[in-house]
């Protein structure tokens, strides 16, 4: 009997497999797709690389308050504070953030930087190919994070094949 | 001078000189004026006190504490000097009745003040009138010095070896003041504001010296008490409430104006005979029965007597006196803005409860007044008057939170038609006003 | 007072009777909020946080103005107080600007902890909020007016604590709002601006960031610094304070000093000098790279190697060829003990010696021999905050010594105390003085031999000589009295004084000096005729092992003067500048070497063959003692890449010099053992291990530059440095006393006060940006007279 209950459990098995046989491909062809996402998808909540967001004056929105740099679990935030003054307006608030410098050797993309941030200024974006061969050029600095000025504002990253390779990384 | 209203139903005590010339001292003599005091002089302190207790005179100034007792309650030895407070800063809405003895009987108070010095052994008395009575100053001024030139102030008073002095002083118009410590602290030189009791006035008091402070209807009282003597006076008023009191009806009456009524005189019967009814035939709305900050009166509560007991028993207070009489065209919701638009000016910004509470209901009142107001708004405003009730730092907050609840309990639809209808007063406050005031 | 037992919260609570309900709690464990409520100064019970039900009470009253009764019940936790503080938070916040992220207060502000804990989250108003623009008082002192939530502390802590009375308020009601005492309309720029002592207290009296440091606002957030507790630069008092520290490329840079835990020698005090004047240590100016002089006369930046070489073998060449007489070694007033103790024992030992000294700002050698055989005669400056009765002759302690002047303030508001002033001037404490005897020009000997009976000299001890009797007459009567002693009075007068005080049994004594370690200056023997602990040179007793040359030897100003003579082979300036100080003759030093170890360029070190960077007293550890004898721990909180410690300079020049490093700081001595290996070196957690091997002084010293190395050795032979490990590593002062010799031969007096005032502070003065700003702001603002508006 056992014979016969282990060949009926090799052939149930086996019928799965035959059956995925003729079922169409879902392996994602990334990096030989076509377009400039090369043939990636992923989810619109898909945490990539941090965008610092400007307000609607173009004004950047972080008010240094680090908050992020407090919740951040693997320390990778590091901020220098300064004030705004007359001449010289970065943010609305009194204070904006005079370096901003992810680690993104450390970075785990948990988020929890975007929920603590009070005024929506840091975001995640879409970008994913951060991968390097020289540690150092992973320590990004305020001016790689943040968003142009709008009227250069670009299109969200995963909502068209049009983007460019650049807006990612 | 405004005209003096007369009622038969009227006991007259303390007014039994108005309209007689009395601010002039000849004149006050004549009518028996410094007797009184020479009786004090003669019979001593403690007989004094004595009368005052027979009397069952309770302050006239709102709190109704008996007068006596607070008497009694000041140290006979003192290392600092003793003093006599008579509180004339009557700032109350809807009470004017201080104003009418200023006007025709300064002397009473001045007399007043010696018996009270006397009682207490102070030698010195200041007359403190609200800033806005800058007028009323010039009397009490000339009474004050028409006595130093007689020679009832001064050294040796009646020749009984015993020195008293009187001060007079004008404050600079805040309502705040009317309250006992910060009417020390104004007269003292500072800003007017509550200090933290105890220590009592009668321990620590103005200068840090034991002080009897008095609402001036009180003082000008005594001097009648004492020559009628404490029990006849008793005998006037309602149990526990002796005498006889001032009451100011104001607004739509036939008849307004300051009456001396015995206390617990029934209010239906002071506005309906006294006062002689609604004006024009119109229907009665509410009364305001002791000056602002007693909760309102509905038109079926009034059949209540006027003394400190009965008032609060029916969930109101006697306050100071002053009756406002509001008709059937009378916007409560207006009404009530006016009252809180007072006590968020008048508010002196010592505690937050009243600082900013004060100012929340008056801007709440004002939106849902100019047809702003949203569901919320009157449930907010029950919810803000009710956290200032009893957290205030001096009664000010109680004052506003008081009125406050009475006119949203018991008018709630009237609020609820301008919230809901979204419909406007006649604009009395500007958006300028409201959100630039500052 | 009778202790009372009451209940709070079901919990049986025993206080004094009289003690405040929200302090017995307190103590207690149960904590109350409060805003306006302070310790110390006068009750407000305007916030109405407090309230709590007590039973047979009509309605909540206020823990902070009820006093414990016996039998009391309270209750601090109910539903209904919950409601009350949150109904009184929603009040507030319904004006308060929702500017936490940007606030510098976030983090540490009393408003949000008390909104987070009971949670008034919502808002019911459509209305804006009320805004006014923020306003800059000073340079230190700005004010955002819309934060503010009237507790009136900064008014309290302006006019009671510190007798200024720059705030006040404004306008009522909902418009209330606090003003400094320069109005706009009376100002050149229109705007409101304060005429006061820039103490900054006010600031630190804020629960909320309406009140903002001019140093630190907006600089970081209060949990992004290291948090460094230490002890000030700056004056004798030698008050506690925090450095919030945080991480640049080139060190680790001070962006705050505050008085964050209120638990040091200082209480709640912290100067203007302590709060602000602690950005020296950022001064682009400063020097980071050992400069030799070369042959041409310029400096070059040379290795520290190079330069320790070159010092090294030119020290040891002209004491081989010279003699050690013929070398100087000057020392300064903000070194702590161990470098103190390090130099001198250098020289003597080294060098072979006694050219030592320092500016002296006080005669503590007289001092400590006047006292000597006493015991319990010499004051902690915990002593100025309790004592029934306190004597100042000379001195001002407001402009010199504020955190004195704030003790001696609060011991007359809170305790009552008698204050007797004797001065020369009407310093501003005469305000509180219960008597004020102006004393005569120079008149300070006479006074001095007046008080100690000599009736002659009455004349000529004060401008109303008919004052003095009475005056005596009340000083005399006291039986426990502080007798604070200022600089003026040295040698023969000083003595006279103190024998004067001597005869009232419960009398203690205190010598003001200038610099925070003046006092461990002398202590340590920085001086040419005393060892460490006034052991006097002749008599070496417990230093004998150091074979010390038994003449003494030259002191400051005969060390100049052997070196206008040509006599002095080298002068080796440690972290002091004496050229300026006594308007030295620069030519005088063209022969002979200097070595200067220093912060900037100074007159002295212009003139050195080695200028040698420094750290300040804040970039190193280890000891100093204030003017009163209390010994305190310094940390090291900001670093400066490019600077040594002068601990280590001197080891290192010691060692070029081809001396026994061994013998000078005895290192590697303790325990062996348990290299590590319980220490919490991974997890990071406190090392307790390590902590009590210290304390029980069985660290090994494995570096020489150990300052441990050496205050072990400071306690095994100082006279009166009989410490205690374990107060001092738990930042806890102790008061130390000396024991000194008997009188030696007259000595001359070298004491120079530095003449610094509230806004100066030597060097470190000029090179503190905040400093020179408030320097700059009183002198420009016209309505400013401190004189007049402080008096």
């Amino acid at each position: 009997m056992s014979i016969v209950r282990n060949a009926a459990a090799i052939a149930k098995g086996m019928s799965v497999t035959l059956k995925e046989m003729f079922q169409p491909t879902e392996v994602e062809n990334y990096p030989d797709g076509k377009g400039p996402m090369r043939g990636a998808k992923f989810q619109e909540r898909f945490r990539g690389k941090h965008q610092l967001q400007r307000d609607e004056n173009g004004l950047e929105k972080c008010v240094a308050c680090f908050l992020c740099a407090a919740a951040c679990p693997s320390n990778c935030i590091y901020i220098e504070a300064a004030e705004n003054t007359e001449e010289t307006r970065i943010s609305s608030a009194e204070r904006y953030a005079k370096v901003y410098n992810i680690d993104y050797n450390r970075c785990i993309f948990c988020g929890y930087c975007v929920e603590a941030c009070p005024t929506d200024a840091i975001t995640h974006g879409h970008g994913f190919e951060l991968a390097s061969l020289n540690a150092t050029t992973l320590v990004m600095r305020k001016e790689d994070l943040l968003v142009l000025p709008s009227a250069h504002k670009l299109p969200d990253a995963v909502q068209s094949n049009k983007d460019t390779a650049e807006v990612l990384a | 001078m405004p005209t003096l209203v007369s009622h038969p139903d009227e006991v007259k005590v303390i007014s039994r000189r108005f309209g007689q010339g009395a601010a002039d001292i000849d004149r006050y003599l004549e009518l028996d004026g410094y007797k009184a005091v020479q009786k004090a002089i003669a019979e001593g302190p403690d007989w004094i006190i004595n009368v005052m207790k027979a009397s069952g005179l309770r302050g006239r100034g709102g709190a109704g504490f008996p007068t006596g007792l607070k008497w009694s309650f000041v140290p006979k030895q003192s290392e600092k000097p003793k003093y006599v407070l008579v509180n004339g800063d009557e700032s109350e809405p809807g009470t004017c009745k201080d104003h009418v003895i200023f006007l025709h009987d300064p002397h009473a108070i001045v007399e007043g003040t010696m018996i009270a010095g006397l009682a207490i052994g102070a030698k010195m008395g200041f007359i403190y009138l609200r800033g806005e009575y800058r007028y009323l100053l010039k009397i009490v001024e000339k009474a004050v010095a028409d006595a130093y030139a007689k020679g009832f102030l001064g050294k040796n008073i009646f020749g009984s070896g015993i020195d008293f002095d009187i001060v007079t002083q004008s404050g600079a118009g805040a309502y705040e003041v009317g309250e006992e410590s910060a009417l020390m602290e104004s007269l003292e030189g500072k800003r007017g504001v509550p200090r933290i009791k105890p220590p009592f006035p009668a321990v620590v008091g103005l200068y840090g010296g034991p002080t009897v402070i008095n609402n001036a209807e009180t003082i000008a009282s005594v001097p009648h008490i004492l020559l009628m003597g404490g029990e006849e006076y008793a005998k006037i008023g309602s149990e526990r409430n002796g005498g006889t009191r001032l009451f100011g009806i104001s607004g739509h009456v036939e008849r307004p104006g300051v009456y001396e009524l015995p206390m617990g005189y029934n209010l239906k019967k002071a506005i309906y005979d006294v006062a002689g009814g609604i004006k024009d035939g119109k229907k009665l709305k509410a009364v305001v029965p002791g000056g602002s900050s007693c909760p309102v009166l509905l038109p079926e509560e009034i059949d209540v007597g006027l003394d400190f007991d009965q008032m609060g028993k029916a969930g109101t207070m006697l306050g100071s006196g002053g009756i406002v009489v509001l008709d059937e065209t009378v916007s409560i919701v207006e009404f009530a803005l006016r009252t809180i638009s007072f006590y968020q000016h008048e508010s002196c910004g010592w505690c937050i409860p009243c600082r900013e509470g004060t100012d929340w209901i008056k801007k709440t009142m004002t939106r849902i007044y100019n047809g702003g107001g949203n569901k919320k708004d009157a449930a907010n405003i029950q919810y803000l008057a009710e956290n200032m009730m009893g957290r205030t730092f001096c009664p000010l907050g109680d004052a506003a939170a008081m009125p406050t609840l009475g006119f949203i309990k018991k008018f709630r639809k009237e609020f609820e038609e301008y919230i809901e209808g979204n419909k406007a007063g006649t604009p009395i406050i500007t958006v300028q006003q409201l959100v630039g005031a500052h | 007072m009778a202790d009372v037992t009451f209940t709070v919260d079901g919990k049986q609570i025993t206080a004094p009777a009289g003690t405040l309900l929200i302090d017995a709690c307190k103590s207690a464990g149960i904590e109350i909020p409060a805003f306006c409520y302070y310790p110390g100064l006068s009750l407000q019970a305007a916030c109405r946080m407090c309230v709590v039900r007590i039973e047979k009470m009509p309605k909540l009253a206020t823990a902070c103005t009820t006093t414990v009764a016996e039998g009391m019940v309270v209750a601090t936790e109910t539903p209904e107080i919950t409601q009350a503080r949150k109904a009184t938070l929603q009040l507030l916040l319904g004006n308060h600007p929702l500017d936490c992220p940007v606030c510098d207060a976030g983090g540490e502000c009393e408003l949000q902890d008390m909104t987070f804990k009971y949670g008034a989250a919502d808002s019911f108003y459509t209305e804006p909020k009320n805004h006014r623009e923020e306003q800059n008082w000073s340079p230190v002192v700005y004010f955002d007016r819309p934060r503010c939530i009237l507790c009136y502390r900064c008014v309290r802590m302006c006019g009671e604590g510190m007798d200024v009375f720059a705030l006040g308020i404004q306008n009522r009601g909902s418009s209330a709002v606090i003003a400094p005492n320069i109005a706009p309309s009376l100002s050149p720029d229109n705007l409101a601006h304060l005429d006061c002592e820039q103490c900054g207290m006010c600031i630190d009296a804020c629960p909320v960031g309406a009140l903002t440091s001019g140093a630190y606002r907006y600089k970081t957030r209060p949990w992004e610094m290291n948090h460094v507790t230490t002890v000030c630069t700056h004056c004798g008092d030698g008050c506690k304070t925090t450095l919030g520290v945080r991480s640049t490329s080139d060190g680790a840079e001070i962006v705050r000093g505050d008085n964050r835990d209120k638990s040091g020698i200082n209480g709640d005090f912290l100067c203007n000098k302590g709060r602000y004047a602690f950005d020296f240590a950022n001064s682009q100016e400063r020097i980071t790279t050992p400069l030799v002089r070369q042959p041409n006369g310029d400096l070059k930046p040379v290795s520290w190697e190079e330069a320790f070489t070159v010092a090294g073998k030119k020290l040891r060449e002209l004491r081989d060829t010279r003699g050690g007489k013929s070398i100087g070694v000057i020392g300064g007033n903000r070194l702590t003990n161990e470098e103190a103790y390090l130099l001198q024992k250098f020289a003597r030992t080294v060098l072979g010696t006694n050219n030592v000294d320092h500016h002296r700002t006080a005669d503590y050698v007289t001092f400590t021999q006047a006292l000597a055989g006493q015991k319990g005669r010499t004051a902690s400056w915990n002593d100025t905050k309790s004592y029934p009765a306190v004597l100042i002759v000379g001195g001002d302690p407001t402009n010199q010594a504020p955190g004195t002047a704030w003790n001696l303030r609060s011991d007359v508001r809170l305790n009552k105390a008698r204050l007797y002033v004797a001065n020369t001037s009407e310093i501003k404490l005469r305000r509180q003085a219960r008597a004020f005897l102006q004393v005569a020009p120079f008149g300070y000997g006479a006074l001095a031999g007046y008080l100690a009976g000599d009736a002659s000299a009455a004349s000529n001890a004060a401008l109303d000589p008919t004052a003095l009797g009475g005056f005596l007459e009340a000083v005399k009567g006291e039986e426990k009295l502080l007798i604070l002693i200022g600089s003026e009075l040295r040698g023969a007068d000083l003595k006279r004084l103190i024998e004067f005080g001597l005869t009232i049994p419960g009398a203690k004594f205190a010598l003001l000096s200038d610099y925070a370690n003046s006092r461990g200056a002398a202590d340590m023997g920085l001086l040419p005729d005393m060892l460490p602990g006034y052991t006097p040179v002749p008599t070496p007793g417990p230093f004998t092992e150091h074979n010390i040359p038994s003449e003494p030897g030259l002191d400051l100003l005969e060390i100049f003067d052997a070196a206008a003579a040509g006599n002095l082979s080298a002068l080796y300036v440690v972290n002091s500048n004496p050229v300026a100080r006594y308007g030295v003759d620069p030519a005088a030093l063209k022969d002979t070497f200097v070595i200067v170890q220093e912060m900037f360029l100074t007159e002295t070190a212009q003139l050195a063959d080695i200028i040698l960077p420094a750290a300040n007293l804040y970039e190193k550890s280890g000891s100093v003692t204030n003017s009163y004898g209390d010994l305190q721990l310094v940390q090291k909180a900001g670093d400066r890449s490019g600077v040594r410690s002068d601990f280590e300079m001197i080891v290192r020049i010691a060692d070029k010099m081809g001396a026994d490093v061994k013998a000078l700081v005895p290192f590697g001595k303790g325990l062996r053992a348990d290299m590590g290996q319980s220490r919490g070196a991974q997890s990071g957690e406190a090392d307790r291990h390590a902590v009590w091997l210290t304390a029980n002084n069985l660290e090994p010293k494995l570096s020489p530059f150990d300052p441990w190395a050496i205050l072990d050795e400071i306690q095994r032979l100082v006279p009166g440095y009989d410490l205690l490990r374990l107060q001092l590593l738990s930042g806890n002062d102790q008061h130390l006393e000396p024991a000194a010799a008997a009188a030696t031969a007259s000595r001359r007096d070298l004491v120079l006060p530095s003449g610094d005032g509230l806004f100066t502070s030597g060097t470190l003065g000029r090179f503190s940006p905040a400093l020179n700003d408030v320097q700059r702001y009183q002198a420009g603002e016209p309505l400013i007279q401190i004189q007049t508006a402080a008096d």
